[in-house]
């Protein structure tokens, strides 16, 4: 993040990031929360697609989001068509699936569709803010 | 042309009259399937022993019971006389009773048709199965959701409760897993319990209500329920003789089928259950695509499936009616194209009160 863009928009006080969590389980997004929060990002939830597409559109997050955590199998707009929509109107922000399901053929078909990684559900707490760390930093590359 | 002629012939030839005696496991057997051809009508069955299997089988089919033999064996009209005593003494009974016109089937040739319908009913049951686990596969999807999302939810609190230092904290997420891993166990419980082969076990008064409710929890890890509404509308106290795991089986390939039709944008599904005088109707409604005119008469062939390859076997209606039809119901369909389908199952009244 440039220095005056971050001076310029970031919220009182300094976060990691921002991170949307769309799981249709509120337990999964509150140990999602949990364990990012652990590392100073700053999280937001939806419960499914529509609501994702909503906060992703809401205010200061249309600038200030910096990753997705996204579930495939979710009521009222799936993930797969939730993604879609993040890739084509906000490509600048990396998309990382966390889905119960190990499946080759959706992960290679997400990965595709510029997902920056598929993890399977149960994930170590350290893989997945490894993960989002890795997702800021192409963010940042992609800015340069 | 040649069509119209064939059927036409068909349906002016008198049934084949035939008399039962013996009902034991045999007449049972032989009766469970001769009353499923239309072209075959039973005029009686008997047995010395008034308790016998069949005899009891028989009064819930209304198939006439006598203890009169010699009766029986001299029906006017009598075409075929079904001899499963396997008693010789019963062979030179109907020989010096029976009319001329009656032929007997007897001995070893009786002996040889009783191996054969039981074979059928080997091979029927192992078509069910095999559809049964068929089906489990398509549960993958469903499983690995259900199993890992309590994971994800134990991990995470493990993970904090390594550090955690607040002991009310610790207590609550303590508690959270121990009810995260009861939520996991319940599935490995569920679907073993469905997976394993149809128990043998004696028709019973099966409550219908509750077993539309197992199917429920079943079929919702075989799809996707998201976006679908439950509509339970049952009557309380339903009930149906038959046996308890197949019934399952049949609602959960129902409800499949339903929810199936409603992928493309959801909808309602609503389970029914009534009794009358007349008998007891179940039925499963959905909202979704309808089965178009020109394929409803295949629905319930083997095979036959709209189902991407790989995706269908085609067997589950077909094992759906099997089972129906050996319960001695019937099963209809309504359809509308776009607006939804209905499938309505109908027992016969039933002859005892549940136990
Ligand atoms: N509720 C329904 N709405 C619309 N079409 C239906 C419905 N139920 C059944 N069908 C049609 O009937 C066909 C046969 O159903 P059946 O259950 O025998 O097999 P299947 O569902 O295709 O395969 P399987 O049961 O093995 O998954 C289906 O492919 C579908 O075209
Ligand atoms: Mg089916």
């Amino acid at each position: 993040m440039g220095e005056f863009t971050s001076g310029f928009f970031m919220p009182d006080q300094a976060t990691n990031g921002r991170v949307l969590v769309v799981d249709d389980e509120a337990d999964i997004r509150k140990v999602v929360r949990m364990t990012l929060q652990k590392a100073g990002y700053d999280v937001l939830e939806a419960e499914n697609g529509e609501k994702a597409i909503e906060t992703i559109n809401a205010g200061e997050n249309r600038l200030l989001l910096d990753v997705v955590i996204c579930d495939i199998r979710m009521p009222k707009i799936n993930g797969v068509e939730a993604i879609a929509y993040f890739r084509s109107n906000y490509p600048r922000v990396p998309v990382i699936v966390l889905t119960g399901f190990p499946d080759t053929d959706m992960a290679t078909s997400m990965l595709r569709q510029g997902v920056v990684d598929y993890l399977v559900k149960p994930v170590e707490g350290e893989k997945l803010r490894e993960a989002v760390a890795r997702a800021m930093e192409q963010r940042e590359l992609a800015h340069l | 042309m040649k069509h119209l002629t064939d059927s036409a012939v068909v349906s002016t030839i008198a049934p084949v009259r035939v008399a039962i005696l013996g009902a034991g496991r045999g007449g049972t057997a032989l009766l469970d399937l001769l009353h499923q051809i239309p072209s075959i009508e039973i005029v009686g069955i008997t047995d010395r022993d008034l308790q016998a299997p069949g005899i009891q089988r028989a009064r819930d089919l209304r198939i006439p019971v006598t203890d009169q033999a010699e009766e029986l064996v001299r029906t006017h009209g009598l075409n075929l006389i079904m001899d499963v005593t396997g008693d010789p003494a019963m062979e030179r009974f109907i020989q010096s009773h029976k009319r001329p016109a009656a032929d007997v089937l007897s001995g070893s040739a009786a002996r040889v048709l009783w191996e054969l319908v039981r074979h059928e009913a080997k091979l029927q049951a192992e078509l069910f199965h095999a559809e049964k686990l068929a089906s489990i596969g398509s549960f993958a999807a469903g499983i690995a959701h259900d199993i890992n999302n309590p994971l994800q939810l134990i991990m995470g609190l493990a993970e904090n409760l390594a550090e955690e230092t607040d002991l009310k904290t610790v207590h609550e997420q303590a508690r959270d897993i121990v009810e995260a891993v009861r939520r996991t166990s319940a599935i490995s419980r569920d679907l073993t319990q469905y997976a394993r082969k149809t128990s043998a076990r004696d028709d019973a008064m099966v409550a219908l209500n509750g077993r539309l409710d197992e199917a429920l929890k079943i079929a919702r890890y075989a799809t996707s329920f998201h976006d679908i509404t439950v509509r339970r509308d049952y009557q309380p106290d339903v009930a149906a003789r038959g046996n308890q795991d197949e019934l399952v089986h049949v609602f959960v390939n129902l409800i499949t089928n339903a929810v199936h039709a409603m992928e493309r944008g959801g909808g309602t599904l609503t389970l029914a259950t009534r009794m009358s005088r007349d008998g007891v109707t179940v039925s499963i409604s959905d909202t979704g695509c309808g089965i178009s005119p020109d394929i409803s008469g295949q629905i319930f062939e083997p095979f036959f499936t709209t189902k991407d390859p790989g995706k269908g076997t085609g067997l589950g209606l077909y094992n759906v009616k099997t089972i129906v039809t050996k319960m001695h119901g019937k099963i209809d369909v309504e359809s509308l194209v776009d607006r939804g389908t209905t499938f309505t199952i109908t027992f016969p009244p039933a002859t005892e009160t549940p136990s």
